[in-house]
């Protein structure tokens, strides 16, 4: 089993970051963590940092977010793919309960990996970080 | 003037007897009928069919004439044939007449009787003529006149008129309930085939030369087609008319076609209104489903935020606590702001009745203008107005103001920091209806990429403090609520000109 040192946590909602923070940390996660408020940031940092093989372990992907969403994450993100030295495993967390962006994130099979529902709980966290 | 050459009789036969054979092959009965001035009616000769028409005897018929009267013809029928006589005999026309008697053997049979009176100059006249049985024309007739009865109140009762094509002389046979529908006086009439169709609304000829053609061309069994006519009031009628070709000439060409028109504009205008209520009950279900989305994930993700804290303050130290109740207001916060943007969305999309007034644009305009003075003035934004001084739209007047606002502060929030900023109002009508373009000549935005996006809930495309996204979303839904549309047309680094439709049809 191998250890997730990196992650990147892409959603525009500040409060969220600051909860997820010290969610990790109650729980005793050690992991070096990147928020993000947009996609469009995010894709930058990626490939910024694609030389030097920074690419992070594991992404949690809101769905609605400003300039660039979810979904155009995705897009972008595979596009970007082949360029990488690998593949960061990502997990969509979103507010979205309909069917529509949940069935959506069926059709990105092999990107991504899951689809949770907020609010993110323990359990969650458990079954993320366990690969 | 001789009629006949006399006859050839070689074998003896007497003249007389040879008549007499000729005229027993007649299937009638023949007669002569002498009045005498005496006022004396006398039958001078009858032949021997009478024994069939009647079931006399000769004798009988010459000498006791009155057991035809008493016993044969029908006494509703013995006015009829007595006057008619008269005045026959009187004016010296032809004397027709029919009859019913009533025989021992046959029954009641229909007869007709005809005859032509000569003047004597001792003034009697002889008539001379024919009885004819007409039972069986007579009995064709009558199921004639039934079965064209029956058709013609079935067409009533149906409302359907008829048309009959005479494709030659390209005239039509119209019955009166076609003229009906044409709100023209209830007659048949036989007018050219331009008539009716002049008066086709425009939009149905193409429609109605594609039905002919089908069946034509053998695609349709028959022919079918629903149109508008114009009426004498000069209001449109739905029409379904069908046909059929009935007659061809020898070279297979079409000669004739008949079919029925039937006015079909009650269920036409109801299925119309019902079309439209479908078309409303599905979009404000769209609506609704729509809002439930954004309901259920705005307020989830501030309930999401809620249970997290609530979960970490648990397990949190003393010190941390202090950070996490200035999240808890921010959750607050954000709540609270968000359930007013609900509402906000809900009066729009769910108020029934809003009131609409007539509102002067170009007055609206500079009210805003007047209130956004300070924005305008410190981004130095340059305001160009095209729009006539009389220009009115029928609109609610807090819409119009929103509406305006949005669009403005827009224009100005996303003006570019290498030109000086423009905005430009200009009022035209297309297509008959009002419309306001607002361009400006800021950072613009790519459309293919935000095609679908744009208008949505909390949905920003610049990096820009002010970002919220909410402004167009619910711009749209008011301009929609109005039954107008917005167009956008951008090009990054360019500029961005939002149009707003207005409509005023109701």
């Amino acid at each position: 089993m191998k250890k997730i040192e990196s992650l990147y946590v892409i959603d525009d909602d500040k409060i969220y970051h600051f909860l997820f923070k010290n969610l990790l940390k109650q729980n005793g996660i050690d992991v070096n963590t990147t928020f993000f408020c947009n996609g469009s940031d995010a894709i930058e940092h990626i490939k910024e940092n694609k030389e030097n093989d920074n690419s992070p372990d594991l992404i949690l992907l809101d769905v609605n977010m400003p300039i660039m969403d979810g979904w155009q994450f995705l897009e972008e993100y595979s596009k970007v793919l082949p360029l990488l030295n690998k593949q960061s495993v990502i997990y969509m967390i979103s507010s979205s309960n309909n069917e529509v962006d949940i069935n959506k994130a069926k059709c990105y099979e092999g990107v991504v990996k899951d689809y949770y529902l907020k609010p993110i709980c323990k359990e969650d966290l458990d079954k993320i970080f366990i690969l | 003037m001789e009629f006949f050459d006399m006859p050839d009789i070689h074998d003896g036969e007497s003249l007389n007897d040879f008549y007499k054979k000729l005229l027993n092959q007649v299937p009638d009965l023949i007669f002569k009928l002498v009045w005498r001035p005496s006022n004396f009616y006398s039958v001078a000769f009858v032949s021997e069919r009478v024994s069939e028409i009647f079931e006399l005897s000769v004798d009988q018929f010459i000498g006791e004439t009155e057991i035809f009267f008493e016993e044969r013809l029908f006494p509703e029928d013995k006015d009829g044939f007595t006057i008619t006589l008269e005045i026959a005999r009187k004016k010296l026309t032809s004397w027709h007449y029919e009859f019913r008697v009533n025989l021992p053997e046959q029954g009641i049979k229909w007869m007709r009787v005809s005859a032509k009176p000569e003047l004597h100059p001792n003034g009697s006249v002889h008539f001379y003529g024919r009885v004819s049985d007409v039972t069986e024309q007579k009995e064709y007739e009558k199921k004639l006149q039934v079965s064209e009865e029956r058709f013609k109140h079935a067409l009533q009762a149906a409302s359907d008129g008829i048309w009959d094509w005479d494709m030659c002389k390209n005239t039509v046979y119209f019955s009166a309930p076609s003229m009906k529908i044409l709100g023209l006086e209830e007659e048949e009439t036989i007018i050219p085939l331009d008539f009716w169709r002049n008066r086709m609304h425009p939009d149905d000829i193409l429609l109605h030369e594609n039905a002919r053609k089908a069946y034509f061309e053998g695609d349709a069994p028959s022919f079918e087609c629903i149109y508008r006519v114009l009426n004498e009031n000069g209001k449109y009628r739905w029409v379904l008319s069908r046909g059929k070709v009935v007659s061809y000439d020898d070279n297979g060409e079409s000669t004739r076609a008949i079919g029925t028109h039937k006015d079909i504009t009650d269920i036409k205008e109801k299925e119309i209104q019902l079309a439209n209520t479908i078309n409303i009950i599905g979009s404000q279900n769209n609506k609704l489903s729509n809002f439930a989305h954004i309901v259920s994930h705005n307020l989830r993700s501030h309930a999401g935020n809620l249970k997290m804290l609530i979960d970490i303050f648990k397990g949190a130290e003393e010190e941390e606590k202090e950070e996490m109740l200035t999240q808890l207001e921010a959750i607050s916060d954000g709540l609270y702001v968000t359930i007013i943007h609900l509402k906000e969305l809900v009066d729009i999309q769910f108020e029934v009745k809003i009131v609409k007034e007539k509102l002067n644009l170009r007055h609206y305009l500079k009210n805003i203008l007047n209130i956004l003075h300070n924005e305008i003035k410190k981004h130095g934004v340059n305001i160009e107005i095209n729009i006539p001084i009389d220009a009115t739209v029928n609109y609610n007047p807090a819409y119009l103001e929103s509406v305006l606002l949005n669009f403005t502060t827009n224009a100005i929030k996303y003006s570019s920091p290498d030109r000086q900023p423009m905005i430009s109002y200009d009022f035209e009508m297309i297509d008959g209806q009002k419309a306001l373009s607002i361009t400006d000549n800021g950072l613009g935005l790519d459309i293919k990429k935000h095609k679908n996006s744009l208008f949505g809930m909390y949905k920003t495309f610049h990096k820009n403090q002010n970002a919220r996204g909410i402004g167009l979303f619910i711009t749209k839904n008011q301009v929609e609520a109005m039954g107008g549309r917005i167009e956008v047309y951008s090009e990054v680094n360019k500029g961005t000109m939002f149009k707003i439709f207005f409509n005023e049809e109701d």
